[in-house]
Formats: C-alpha cells, structure tokens, sequence
C-alpha cells in the first residue's frame, strides 16, 4: 500500500481510500480491518457505499488479466469494501464478528494468494 | 414436505424416492430417545475410532484440480492414522497414494509444512532428502545412490507403499485398509449417485480456510449438520433472515442428506449490489437445472442447498448458487488431531470471475459465509467443555438433528464391527 495509490479516471477522489484499506490479499486487508474501529468502518461505508455502482461498473468492465495499475488498486480497494461492509451493516462497527470464534484463528490458505489471480485456490 | 415419491418431481427423480424419509419414518427408524455423549467425551472410544472407523473407511483426502497436471501432488498429514499421505498424478494422468515414506529408513520422502504440502514433481520423479533415493510419481525406486554398497538390494520390491484410492466426480478418497472391505462406489453407494451429475470441476475458484478447534471431531462434526441452530447462532450474521425448512431427509447407509430451503431474506444494501454482479452473469446466478434430479426434485424456488454427511467426516453441501450468491459448493471436513483436537476444512468453490467486478463480489460472499462459519465454529470448543464437565450425559434431539443420531448410529455400527 502507498499514499498515492494510482486510480482509474473518474476515481481519483478514492486514492486517500485506497492507501488507507487496499491490499493485494485477503490476509493484508485482514490485518486493515481487525485494527478498524467503528468509526472508521463508517468512514468507509460512507464514502465507498454510494460510488459502489461506479465501481463495479468500471471493474466489470475489465478481466482479471487485463488490469492496469489503476484499476488493480481500484479491485484492491473494492475488495477490502467487500469484506469490511458487513462490519458496518450487519456488526455494529465491531472488527469482530459477534458471539464469533477468533478469525485471527481461521488460516486462509489462500490468505497470501494475490486475490486478483487468474488461478485462486 | 419430505415426500420425495410425488408426481411433480423432475425427471429422474423417482430413483431416489426410496431414500427419502418422512418425519414419521425417521422417528420410527431412529428413534427419539436422547443420544449418550460417551463417545465425543471418552479417549478410549476415540483410539477405537482411529482403528475401526478412520483406518477402514474412504475418507477424501484432495481434489482433481488441486492436481491438474502429471506430477502435481499434495502431501495431507493425517494423525488420526498415523500417516503421512502423497496424493501424486502420474505420468500417466492417474491419481494415486502412497504413504509420505521412504521405503529405505522412514523419512518422509517430501518434506512437510503444516497439514497440508502441495508440489510439482517437474520430472516425474520424487528424491527423498536423506539418502537420495528416487521414486517415480507411480510409485516405483527408481534409483538408489551408492547401491552396491547394499551387498543386496531387491529395488521391485522397494516402491512407494501404495494406499487404496479412487475419485468420484473429481474427489479424491483414500481407504487405509488393504484391501478395502468396499470399492469407493460401493462404499458412497446411492449416495454417490444422488450427488452425481453436477459440474464440480467446474468451480474452481477456492476460498479456503481451516483452524484447530479444542474439541472433539464429532463436537465439529455435529454443528455444522443441523439447521436447528441458525436463526440463533447467524442472527449476527443473516439478520435479515425470515426462517428455514430443513426438510427432504434421506437416509444412505452410513450417509445421509437433507435440504435447506429458505423462506426469504432481507441483504444488506452493499450485498444486493455484489449479488447483482453475480446474477447478473448466468454461470454465477442460480443454477437449479444443475441439481442432480434427486435433489430438490420438486423444483423448489426457495432452495438453498443440500446439507449431506458422507460418513464419516465430509460434507459437501451443494448449492448450486441457488444460497449465497454464486456459491456453487462448499465443504467441510473434520480430521481428529487427538481426542479432543480436531482439525477443520472449510472450503467456498465458485465457478471462475469472468470479470474483475465478479471477482470483488466473490470477496463478498465468501466474507458473508466465513463469517457465518466464525459463528458456527465459536460454539465448539465451550460444547466440548461442557461434554467433558459431566454436567450432561445425554443430547436432547429434535427432527432437524437427524444427522447426528444418525452418525452417532454409523459410527456406533463400525465400532462394533
């Protein structure tokens, strides 16, 4: 992550955003997310919930292996919106799920695999 | 709605109107006594499942597309049978085991990190480490270094130690036993017939996750093969949820399945929009054509999934993407560590991003499941505790517990074999 993260045109206003909570992995957006106080989930949400049609337009509009710089930031923080809105909309800002076991106890195998890759398992 | 010998039915269907069950018929066949907890809580019958269960039944081990090439391999540790396993596709495409052994002096011919390695054996030949002795990918010693110096040496007879194995629809399961009581067919029997047909191989975009749990395997086991628990248990998580129909209860030998239909539910507003991606791409939406005509065979709308256990320690709940959004699959598995260690797999198969925007809601959807699974998992661990407290000697069970009385029925059967 860098604070000045390269983003497609029309989304350059989310490169602060982007440098904040993007990673390349589930496992680097992880560590983002369970030091993630409720404010900043609701930071997030607010400034990501209503360009989300936007987003997805634009990264529905590129393959996984045509992606520039840009858009590969743009995914990366897309990404880590989709694995932090629950946080916000369904647990109260907490970086943990609820009455939940520990995920710092779950292992993704895939944890460190580049989530845009062609061959994820 | 457990009648599954209805005229409405797909076509097809009717050959597995005999496994299905009515409430009344599972009652009469299973009982509705309470089921003794003796066997989650005493080591002495875990060290007889380690012998008659674990060591003589066929327990899936990988998949066809964690080894899609000649070479490819996967080395699965497991515990419960003392053994180190090589999960190998030869050079002729075949999939084979063996175990992780060095027929010279022991060692471990590929070296392990954690309970699972995976490789490629670029020439078709592995070396172990110790000494160098080299064995092709289907199992014979090809070479041994110095091997005069052996005085004697019978090399045919010094291959890798073959373990049974066989694949049904691209799942690889291995059968300690030599030979196995059993052919895998035999084994999954109307099972594997019932769950046939649907493109597996076709998803082959995994998330997936494991964790050791301070239980027993069957503590695991048992909480994820129920719907009782989740209007409780995933009102964190599916707060939108209108309620479930755990119904259409099959009885298959040692197996058993069921299905989740859902009665609504409300997503949070950022999961309509990663659902839409999804849907929006017919490969990625709702596929019940895909079902196997024994599943939902009267064409439900409200279909989520089918909830199985394969005897004795898998589950693949097959979705179809009719549940969570683009989900075509998932599984879980148990392994024992030790009586009151266990090893869980839990593993989300969707059907490969067409394009950056699906990928993003796969992120989605897979967060929303494994979130769910933190619930399910957070029950565990203080389940086995008060088990072992001696504060309860019996589990109360209602209907939609069946597979519990019944597994603890398959496992009591083999324990008495």
């Amino acid at each position: 992550m860098t604070d000045t993260m390269q983003m497609p045109r029309g989304f350059e206003d989310l490169a602060g955003l982007a440098a904040e909570w993007a990673g390349p992995s589930e496992n680097a957006r992880s560590e983002v997310r369970w030091n993630a106080s409720a404010a900043d989930f609701k930071a997030f949400y607010d400034a990501m919930m209503p360009r989300l049609p936007d987003v997805l337009a634009e990264l529905g509009r590129t393959t996984l292996e045509e992606m520039d710089i840009a858009r590969t930031n743009l995914f990366s923080l897309a990404a880590a919106f989709a694995e932090a809105a629950p946080h916000h909309e369904l647990y109260g800002g907490s970086s943990e799920v609820p009455f939940s076991f520990s995920a710092r106890r779950f292992v993704p195998g895939h944890g460190d695999a580049c989530s845009w890759a062609t061959d994820f398992r | 709605m457990n009648d599954l010998s209805d005229a409405a039915q797909r076509p097809g269907a009717e050959a597995f109107s005999h496994l299905g069950r009515s409430l009344e018929e599972i009652r009469s066949e299973l009982g509705v006594d309470p089921v003794s907890v003796q066997s989650i809580r005493d080591p002495a019958v875990y060290e007889l499942e380690r012998e008659k269960i674990f060591k003589r039944t066929w327990l899936k081990v990988a998949t066809d597309q964690e080894l899609p090439e000649k070479g490819d391999y996967k080395v699965k540790e497991l515990p419960v049978a003392d053994a180190s396993v090589l999960i190998v596709r030869g050079k002729d495409g075949k999939v084979r085991a063996f175990h992780n052994v060095c027929t010279h002096r022991g060692n471990k011919v590929v070296p392990t990190s954690g309970f699972e390695t995976f490789g490629k054996s670029r020439a078709n030949v592995l070396a172990c480490r110790f000494h160098g002795w080299v064995f092709s990918t289907d199992g014979p010693l090809r070479s041994v270094p110095m091997e005069s110096g052996f005085g004697k040496l019978d090399k045919a007879c010094l291959g890798l130690r073959e373990i049974a194995c066989d694949s049904w629809e691209g799942f690889v399961f291995i059968n300690f036993a030599d030979p196995p009581e059993q052919s895998l067919a035999e084994y999954l029997g109307d099972f594997g017939k019932l769950f046939s047909g649907y493109p597996y191989n076709e998803a082959t975009t995994a998330f997936r996750y494991s964790t050791v749990l301070e239980c027993n395997w069957k503590v695991a086991l048992y909480a994820f093969s129920e719907g009782y628990h989740v209007p409780t248990i995933h009102a964190g998580s599916l707060p939108g949820f209108r309620g479930i129909e755990h119904s259409d209860f099959k009885l298959i030998g040692p197996h058993a399945s069921s299905t989740i239909y859902g009665l609504g539910m409300e997503s949070a507003e950022s999961t309509g929009q990663f659902a839409g991606v999804l849907h929006a791409n017919p490969d990625q939406g709702p596929r019940p054509d895909l079902l196997p005509p024994g599943i939902n065979p009267k064409r439900r709308p409200e279909f989520q999934f089918e909830l199985p256990n394969i005897f004795p320690n898998f589950l693949i709940h097959l979705a179809a993407g009719c549940g969570y959004p683009g989900i075509a699959f998932f599984t879980h598995q148990f392994w024992p560590l030790d009586h009151g260690r266990t090893l869980w797999e839990g593993i989300n198969y969707f059907r490969p991003a067409r394009n950056a925007a699906e990928r993003v809601a796969q992120f989605h959807i897979n967060a929303l499941h494994r979130n769910a699974w933190l619930e399910d998992t957070g029950t565990m661990e203080d389940t086995f505790t008060g088990i072992r407290s001696g504060a309860i000697d019996n589990m109360l069970l209602m209907d939609q517990e069946f597979m519990i009385r019944h597994a603890d029925r398959s496992q009591h059967a083999y324990l008495a074999r």
